[in-house]
């Protein structure tokens, strides 16, 4: 009885115990269920924050992949004030005339240049120009980076005469606020075209080339040249070439020597026999002697057209002359670039003789002589504040008035900066 | 007959000219010197033949590598010294 009795009570007591542990798994169950629940929506949110995380970094990224275009601007602003003052003595008798101009109407510039890269082998480059008067175009043309030491160029593009039009002739490279007269422009080196171009290694030396065939130049009736623009005048192309030499290997020294080859008559003309032929000889040397950097750069140019019949416009008589032009720069510039004085190490002092020498008996004769100085404040690198003088003495060969004197004195006041 | 010899002439030059040009830059090497130098000596070498140096900060990566070409393109510097070159002024 008492053996059945306790077989009973421990029947009941592990009934007991079990329906505990039920009633204490249900009571977790109960409990867990929603915190699971909870836990669960949290993830979900977790996760979905993630990813848009996700998204946004995905997104921020491409747009920051390189890509193969690229597009940016650069090009270049002068702008300043001249003060000159011109006398011309004809005949004994000498008239003097003074001008102020805000800004420098001669030297005034505003050319962004647009650069568009594909890839690493295309180069688009325009550079649109306002010059106070008109807008123009300095260049538009495409550059194919072929191999090393070969980059082919095709569109309107400078022409490899000298160096002066294609490398140093941008206001905040320049060290004076002027051209050099007559170089700059003379014969025109813009033209429409294809090019080849490239550096090459020579051992401890260094050499370049670059050549050009382009539409060409047209001679006029009073015997000048200006470029024939996109739509040529003749059958003929003009061909331009330069070599380049840099014998020392700290590329300090570049010497070059350029030509240009064409004919320059319309089709169809009396010109139509006229040929240009045009020489150029460019140095340039760069050298810190501490802790001073000097900087010497010149060019020499020289234009010929064989013998042609011109008019004289102002009795429309026939005439000729020998249509050679000459001119040429030498200029030096010294910047104390390793003084510790902040002031003094912007500071450079340029000067620069040239030599302008048209074609005697013609209707633009002279023989030019101009000297010019300038104390330039660099801001930066590519930021240049210039104060200039310059000094240019003229006599005239023109067949009216040969033996005219003419006598300029400018001062300027120029900035510039590379965009 | 005369303007066919003178094309003649013109291709023979022309094809000469051409195969010189390709002699001269397959064949053309720089010396140890001139391949050692660095990024920033090149810099400091060939910028300054038209410009001031340019600050490394003016532009950006990206930037550099188009202003490189277009800088080539002017100062015809070997394409060694432009890669040097534009990689010390991307640092």
């Amino acid at each position: 009885m008492y053996l059945k009795r306790n077989s009973l009570t421990n029947y009941n007591l592990r009934n007991m115990k079990t329906i505990k542990i039920l009633s204490g798994l249900a009571l977790s169950m109960l409990i867990i269920s929603p915190m699971a629940n909870h836990l669960y929506a949290q993830d979900q949110a977790v996760d979905t924050t993630l990813a848009n995380r996700v998204t946004e970094l995905e997104i921020e990224l491409s747009h920051k992949k390189t890509g193969e275009d690229h597009f940016m601007m650069a090009g270049l602003a002068t702008f300043g004030f001249v003060s000159n003052s011109t006398t011309t003595t004809s005949g004994g008798i000498s008239q003097k005339t003074t001008t102020n101009s805000f800004p420098d109407v001669d030297h005034f510039e505003f050319s962004p240049l647009f650069l568009w890269r594909h890839g690493d082998k295309f180069l688009l480059e325009f550079e649109p120009s306002f010059d106070g008067f008109s807008l123009g175009v300095n260049w538009a043309d495409v550059s194919y980076f072929v191999a090393p030491g070969l980059i082919l160029r095709a569109g309107y593009l400078v022409t490899p005469f000298g160096t002066y039009s294609k490398r140093l002739a941008a206001g905040w490279i320049d060290k004076l606020p002027t051209d050099p007269t007559g170089l700059a422009d003379y014969p025109p080196t813009s033209d429409f075209g294809v090019e080849a171009e490239g550096g090459l290694p020579m051992g401890n030396m260094k050499m370049n080339y670059d050549i050009s065939v382009t539409n060409g130049l047209q001679l006029l009736p009073d015997g000048e040249l200006q470029s024939v623009g996109a739509v040529d005048n003749n059958k003929n192309k003009t061909v331009t070439a330069r070599l380049g030499l840099l014998p020392l290997s700290n590329s300090s020294l570049e010497i070059g020597v350029s030509g240009m080859w064409g004919s320059v008559g319309d089709a169809n003309s009396p010109y139509e026999s006229a040929r240009s032929q045009s020489y150029a000889a460019d140095l340039n040397f760069v050298k810190s002697f501490s802790p001073i950097l000097v900087n010497f750069k010149g060019q020499y140019n020289y234009t010929f057209v064989n013998n042609q019949n011109y008019i004289n416009p102002s009795d429309s008589s026939v005439y000729t002359f020998d249509n050679k032009t000459t001119s040429g720069f030498a200029q030096i510039s010294f910047r104390p670039t390793g003084s510790g004085n902040n002031l003094l190490k912007n500071l450079e002092l340029a000067f620069r003789y040239g030599k302008y020498i048209t074609p005697s008996k013609s209707t633009w004769g002279q023989n030019s002589d101009i000297i010019d100085v300038s104390l330039d404040y660099w801001f930066t690198w590519r930021t240049v504040f210039k104060i200039g003088f310059q000094s240019s003495n003229g006599t005239s060969t023109a067949i009216a008035n040969s033996g005219d004197k003419i006598k300029s004195e400018s001062l300027f006041a120029q900035f510039s900066i590379q965009l | 007959m005369k303007i066919f010899q003178i094309r003649k002439l013109v291709i023979i030059s022309i094809t000469g000219l051409g195969l010189m040009i390709m002699v001269t830059i397959i064949g053309c090497k720089a010396s140890q010197q001139v391949s050692n130098k660095s990024g920033a000596q090149l810099w400091a070498e060939n910028c300054q033949r038209c410009h001031n140096t340019p600050s490394p900060a003016t532009f950006s990566p990206e930037q550099w590598e188009t202003v490189g070409l277009h800088m080539q393109s002017r100062a015809l510097i070997t394409d060694e010294e432009r890669t040097k070159i534009v990689d010390f002024l991307k640092q």
